[in-house]
């Protein structure tokens, strides 16, 4: 253990132990998954970050979306991200779930990935080296230091709105409300803030 | 490009038009009606792989074109001892599109005939489950067609759904 982080696992153990143990749940999404193999095998050991590769989203608490989302892959990711536990990181890879990328225009295809579940942090490029995920990975671990990497709180505080966005794009859900929404419609609450205003 | 099946083709069949793009690359055109007796004679010569069924929207002309590539599984064991690829090409209207299917030809047409169905609108006869395969969401027009707006599409969308 390095000597100079003593003082931090005295203060904070938890924040500590998360931050070692990122398990990455192995969710395969467009193109960006192909360098994923290389970077938790032996060429790229991901191991050594602490970052490994686990086989359900139960037992995961990062989430890294590598590559394009399409309208049927937001479905599967909102559920996936949803059967995580907390706390739990979110990466958006590549250039695609950040805007759109090459598909900005494409008919089928989510443009901003954080309108539908709270993104920690993004790697730009298309496609990004494998060591940009290192690059990722020790951001992430100063910002869950400094406790910016909120993105689960985000989603408990906002989750009425992050709900509706996700009913705009998919339509109705088969699956309840992870959280309570409270049983006014959140178009029907702003209405009323602007008619008062 | 074998040099008899163009014979044979243009013997059999009246208005099948056959031509060689490349070398083992042969391009036949022909009347939508008789492309599922084509499609028996190709693959009674030799010609059991249906790899593709594809649409080109030509919207100056207001005809799709419907695309059937086929190679033979084995190669070289085509009745003419050739590796021969055939793309077979039809068109057919724009309007209300409609076409027969080929499952009872080819029982792997099922998939390729549904993604035409929710791609570009074109109804097979006789298919039996023409149910949506990829698309999760209602388009007015089928987003493969040329007069479908994607810019547009994305902005009204997409673009509408707002920041949290």
């Amino acid at each position: 253990m390095d000597r100079n982080q003593i003082a931090k696992w005295l203060e904070a153990p938890a924040k500590m132990a998360n931050k070692y143990s990122l398990h990455a749940v192995y969710f395969c999404t467009g193109c960006g998954i192909i360098e994923v193999p290389p970077v938790i095998t032996s060429r790229w050991d991901a191991e050594r970050f602490g970052v490994i590769p686990v086989a359900t989203p139960r037992q995961a608490n990062l989430f890294l979306i590598t590559g394009y989302v399409s309208v049927k892959t937001l479905r599967a990711i909102i559920r996936t991200y949803e059967q995580m536990y907390e706390p739990k990181y979110t990466v958006g890879f590549g250039s695609c779930p950040i805007n759109g990328g090459m598909y900005w225009d494409s008919y089928n295809t989510i443009k901003h990935l954080d309108k539908y579940i709270p993104i920690d942090g993004w790697i730009a490029g298309c496609m990004p080296r494998p060591e940009a995920i290192f690059i990722a990975v020790t951001h992430l671990w100063t910002l869950i230091d400094k406790d910016m990497a909120n993105g689960y709180t985000r989603y408990r505080e906002s989750y009425r709105f992050y709900r509706r966005n996700q009913e705009m794009a998919l339509g109705k859900l088969e699956w309840p409300p992870l959280f309570a929404t409270g049983n006014k419609s959140v178009i029907d609450e702003r209405q009323a803030v602007r008619s008062q205003q | 490009m074998s040099e008899s099946l163009k014979q044979r083709l243009k013997s059999t069949f009246k208005d099948v038009q056959v031509a060689a793009l490349k070398d083992n690359r042969m391009s036949v055109t022909a009347q939508g009606a008789s492309v599922p007796a084509i499609l028996m004679f190709l693959k009674d010569a030799g010609f059991d792989h249906l790899a593709l069924i594809s649409a080109v929207d030509y919207i100056e002309d207001n005809e799709f074109e419907v695309c059937y590539i086929l190679t033979c599984y084995m190669q070289g064991q085509d009745s003419e001892g050739q590796d021969l690829h055939i793309i077979l090409k039809t068109r057919i209207s724009r309007e209300g599109p409609n076409f027969q299917t080929v499952i009872g030809i080819y029982p792997n047409a099922e998939p390729y005939e549904r993604e035409l169905h929710e791609l570009f609108g074109i109804s097979f006869k006789g298919h039996p489950r023409l149910t949506p395969l990829f698309l999760e969401r209602d388009y007015k027009i089928p987003p493969f067609r040329k007069d479908f707006d994607t810019r547009k599409y994305v902005k009204d969308t997409f673009d509408n759904i707002p920041f949290v």
